[in-house]
């Protein structure tokens, strides 16, 4: 398949570095410019390879030139959407040429060709034409395919502006992708070293809770590295879409967790919260008297409206321990689209440091922007409560409900009633199991429990 | 091969690792030396200016991802890789990957998970790996799930120095990577004193690799400031590194 190329094609290939020292010719890369592009198009003539520019024999050893590959693509059931994955293999299949060396994607790529592989008589046509026979192998779809290779200064320039475009569109696209539109989501155990109970789910919509990987990233190291901590699972059937709650996801998290965890909703902090390692970015805490939701990231080194800084808090709700009313997530999760909807999204939201909340201007509803208080406007409970009642947050008509409904779910807040007393000295209880009352309509059941108490609260109801 | 060069500060290890690079560059083989230990200077006894460390790279990607600068259809494995990449200092003879500073706070399984797999893929692609580590080994196996051929562990001829060397060998049965060979290297011995060494090492379980006299050229060049890759070959300190060169890659062959 490969006799017209002069050098091995081969998975065996693939992690190929070439050391300056072993270097003939660089590539795009930090010195030059570059760009890959994948494109569906109606007709393409197969086969068809060319090189704009100088070809590998007309550069001198150790030259730097700017690099783009294009490639075109046509079938039948071929569309847009696709270009990004196709384009996606791009990096793999080039190092799939002994001698070639890829690295990155889009517009960050950086290639070497080896001494070895000139000495061979390698040429940029070979790497066209390796190309266009790989992706066809590797997607049956493709029925015609064009390569074009670009190392003529002006023309990778408008090719890489035509790429920038497409990229960002793509970007948009991807922005848009929602767990309703896969069937799969991706596992990670990375943690588990220190919290051997905790799994992280994945979703298009949610990203690991420590904001360092998306299910982009997920896909990519389920594939890079098959044995290691992330791992593909199917959503199985979708038991409640607003929550986040899917049949296969609760069986593989009590697989995974030993059984500690059997339930989880996705996209909300009652009831089975997704578990948190330790790592996240963020933590969404209840607050019980408001019936609302505050949020603190680990940036923050003040109090929170619990009386108790990160630090604390986030010792409370990680370890992999399901805790009712406390969720770790990441800062990128409270840009999407589903940050806690189960729970009313940001319209449950009554505090978040103010740091924070300048960061996520765009992503807040412009109408909720001045209700939700901050450091800087109200820290204690009684405060708080004030400012939302000053700038009539939506909170506001859940805890000034009709009477009878207070009654029922027993979170009536009375000013003058209520007590906080002052920190004292730090308690420690520990239990097998303990209940608690709470309100809203959840119960909080700590199952060997370790209590750790900065501040007691007693309320006379 | 892996090897790794690990000692308490100021025992030479750097010295030996520059050496090491020196002579096992000269093979014509490909080289790659890892500064793994934060409080070394192996770059400047390499001569060699470092632009970046893996530890830049860590917290700029970190950076960008909570600032959700990372465009969505990419992938932080493939930027990283890219980055690291960037970091390497490219030489004729050599080439160097700083690994930098500690983590700051936060959470680095993800991206230190990434960059082990990402390092021990770069890594395959040299004959000889050396590393220049600290004496607690942390660095080492945070940073590679691949087992290390030879562990070199340098001291110099005091009684707390060789008790430190012991608990490095000690140490280094107990973490997840393996070593498969560990021996001794005693720096800056004075000839008179040597016997009297050889006894005292024979009494701990490390098998000695060799001996490197004190050499006035190192203190020398330390003084000045000059790299101590550039070294004479003819020097006491090369040349002994040579006959532990030979003897060690011998030693493996068999």
């Amino acid at each position: 398949m490969f006799e017209d190329i002069p050098v091995d094609v081969s998975p065996m290939n693939e992690g190929e570095r070439i050391r300056s020292a072993n270097m003939f010719v660089e590539l795009a890369g930090p010195k030059s410019i570059g760009a890959e592009l994948v494109q569906v198009e109606e007709s393409v003539e197969d086969g068809k390879i060319e090189v704009i520019g100088p070809e590998l024999n007309e550069m001198k050893q150790g030259e730097i030139f700017p690099f783009g590959i294009k490639i075109q693509i046509q079938g039948e059931n071929l569309e847009k959407e696709l270009e990004g994955v196709i384009e996606r293999r791009t990096h793999e299949l080039c190092n799939y040429v002994h001698g070639f060396m890829h690295l990155n994607q889009r517009d960050q790529i950086w290639c070497r060709v080896s001494t070895e592989a000139i000495e061979s008589d390698f040429k940029l046509e070979h790497l066209g034409k390796a190309l266009s026979i790989l992706f066809k192998e590797e997607f049956t779809l493709i029925e015609s395919i064009a390569v074009t290779l670009f190392t003529e200064e002006d023309q990778v320039k408008s090719f890489l502006n035509l790429a920038k475009e497409q990229y960002i569109q793509r970007d948009a696209r991807s922005r848009e992708l929602s767990d309703e539109d896969v069937d799969v989501f991706y596992g990670c155990l990375m943690c588990q070293s220190f919290a051997p109970t905790h799994m992280c789910v994945v979703t298009p919509d949610r990203t690991a809770l420590c904001g360092a990987i998306n299910w982009f990233d997920c896909r990519a190291a389920s594939k890079m590295d098959p044995d290691g901590p992330i791992f593909e699972m199917e959503k199985g059937e979708v038991l409640d879409s607003e929550k986040g709650e899917y049949s296969n996801v609760n069986e593989t998290i009590a697989e995974k967790s030993q059984g500690t965890t059997e339930r989880v909703y996705v996209h909300g902090v009652f009831d089975y919260p997704h578990t948190s390692c330790g790592c996240f970015e963020a933590v969404a805490f209840y607050i019980p008297e408001l019936d609302g939701i505050g949020v603190v990231d680990r940036e923050f080194r003040g109090e929170t409206p619990l009386g108790i800084p990160f630090s604390s808090m986030a010792g409370q709700c990680s370890g992999g321990k399901q805790v009712e009313g406390f969720t770790g997530l990441s800062l990128e999760y409270m840009r999407s689209p589903k940050f806690l909807q189960a729970d009313g999204a940001y319209g449950r939201i009554i505090w978040m440091p103010n740091e924070m909340k300048q960061s996520l201007q765009e992503f807040i509803p412009e109408e909720l922007w001045d209700k939700i208080p901050t450091e800087e406007d109200a820290t204690s409970i009684q405060d708080i409560e004030q400012y939302l009642i000053d700038h009539q947050h939506p909170i506001v008509d859940r805890f000034l409900k009709p009477e009878d409904e207070i009654e029922e779910d027993g979170t009536q807040v009375e000013g003058e009633e209520t007590k906080h007393e002052e920190p004292s000295n730090i308690t420690v209880t520990t239990a097998p199991e303990i209940s608690m009352p709470a309100s809203g309509g959840v119960k909080i059941i700590f199952k060997n429990a370790k209590i750790y108490a900065e501040k007691v609260i007693i309320k006379r109801k | 091969m892996i090897i790794a060069v690990s000692g308490k500060g100021g025992t030479g290890k750097t010295m030996v690792s520059a050496n090491l690079v020196k002579l096992l560059s000269k093979t014509g083989k490909d080289v790659l030396a890892i500064d793994a230990d934060p409080d070394s200077n192996l770059p400047d006894a390499l001569g060699v200016n470092v632009n970046k460390t893996v530890g830049d790279v860590r917290e700029e990607l970190k950076k960008d991802t909570s600032l959700g600068k990372i465009p969505p259809g990419t992938n932080k494995w493939d930027i990283l890789d890219y980055k690291i990449m960037e970091s390497i200092t490219e030489k004729k003879e050599f080439d160097l990957l700083v690994m930098g500073r500690p983590e700051g706070s936060g959470c680095y399984c993800a991206v230190n998970n990434m960059l082990r797999k990402i390092i021990e893929t770069i890594a395959t692609n040299y004959d000889f790996i050396i590393i220049d580590t600290e004496a607690g080994l942390e660095h080492l196996s945070r940073r590679t799930t691949q087992n290390v051929d030879i562990m070199l562990i340098v001291t110099d001829p005091t009684h707390r120095g060789i008790l430190t060397a012991q608990r490095i060998g000690e140490l280094a049965s107990e973490l997840e990577i393996q070593f498969k060979k560990l021996y001794l290297i005693l720096n800056r011995v004075k000839k008179v004193h040597e016997d009297n060494l050889k006894e005292k090492i024979s009494q701990i379980d490390l098998d000695m690799a060799g001996i490197i006299y004190e050499d006035p050229a190192v203190t020398e060049f330390d003084l000045k400031g000059e790299p101590l890759i550039n070294l004479p070959e003819s020097s006491v300190s090369v040349s002994s590194t040579k006959k532990i060169v030979d003897k060690v890659l011998n030693l493996e062959k068999n």
